[in-house]
């Protein structure tokens, strides 16, 4: 898996520093709307820059989360048909999540 | 297997040395052995835990059990989105104590990953590699997190009450 590590190093560290400011607004937006029933999170989810920075969130942090799940299935996974296996389910699972989730806030948006 | 994390035990390894040099007799005895024979090279287990490598594996850690919890938020989500009946169903689990033990420790997760991160992003730009700077940085990054974890988790509790 030699191949694309200097891009791979380089994407894990770039979609990190994203994260930091956007996880950060999210701790934050999920705090202040503690307790609050499904018409005040689609009145929040569905306005427009809320609505791209959780999307922003959701590819980034799937990204992140491929890249990392990865190296640990390459570091503990040695039988190559499982190890293909598992690779391949990271990224198909990682993909559907995401797009579960960007569904999902394109619905509040369009509700919203 | 983390670059970083290699070095620092290398480091650590040359400071404070564990393993001596077995007497020829026993080298002789090693070298009529078949490969096969051969006593297997020390591993994982053997070592004191350091703080090092704990962070290292914790990071790793903290990161899987992030990966997990962003599945529990898509979920939470697509209830918001298309099902009352689910988002009523997600919020009791929230409500619930294992649903405040989960989000405890997902707190605890996000800022360990978050801090440990960003040290990592610094020794990537080649700071704070000497031991000594190491271990201070470690333990500030433990702290950290378990206070801003049980802040966030206070604030929490306080917002919940007061609303």
């Amino acid at each position: 898996m030699s191949r694309g590590a200097v891009r791979h190093w380089r994407a894990e560290r770039i979609s990190a520093l994203a994260l930091i400011p956007l996880t950060l607004w999210f701790v934050v937006s999920i705090l202040s709307h503690l307790g609050a029933d499904r018409a005040q999170i689609q009145g929040w989810l569905g306005r427009p820059i809320p609505a791209l920075l959780a999307a922003a969130l959701v590819i980034v942090t799937f990204y992140h989360s491929a890249l990392g799940v990865r190296v640990v299935i390459e570091d503990y996974v040695h039988a190559p048909a499982r190890l293909r296996a598992l690779l391949s389910l990271n990224v198909v699972a990682s993909w559907l999540l995401a797009l579960l989730a960007l569904g999902a806030i394109a619905t509040l948006v369009v509700a919203g | 297997m983390c670059v970083a994390h290699a070095a620092l035990t290398a480091a650590e390894g040359g400071s404070k040395p564990t393993l001596r040099l077995a007497s020829p007799r026993v080298i002789e005895g090693f070298l009529r052995m078949t490969p096969a024979e051969r006593p297997l090279s020390p591993h994982l287990q053997i070592y004191k835990p350091q703080l090092t490598s704990v962070l290292s594996i914790a990071n790793r850690g903290t990161g899987l059990a992030l990966s997990i919890g962003a599945v529990f938020i898509v979920a939470w989500l697509a209830a918001a989105a298309w099902s009352g009946g689910a988002f009523a169903l997600a919020q009791a689990f929230w409500g619930s104590l294992i649903g405040q033990l989960f989000l405890l420790g997902w707190s605890f997760s996000f800022y360990f990953h978050l801090l440990n991160g960003i040290r990592h992003l610094a020794w990537d730009s080649g700071f704070g590699l000497d031991l000594k700077t190491t271990y201070a940085t470690g333990w500030s990054v433990v702290v950290l997190s378990l206070l801003l974890a049980v802040a966030t988790f206070a604030a929490g509790l306080a917002l919940r009450g007061g609303a």
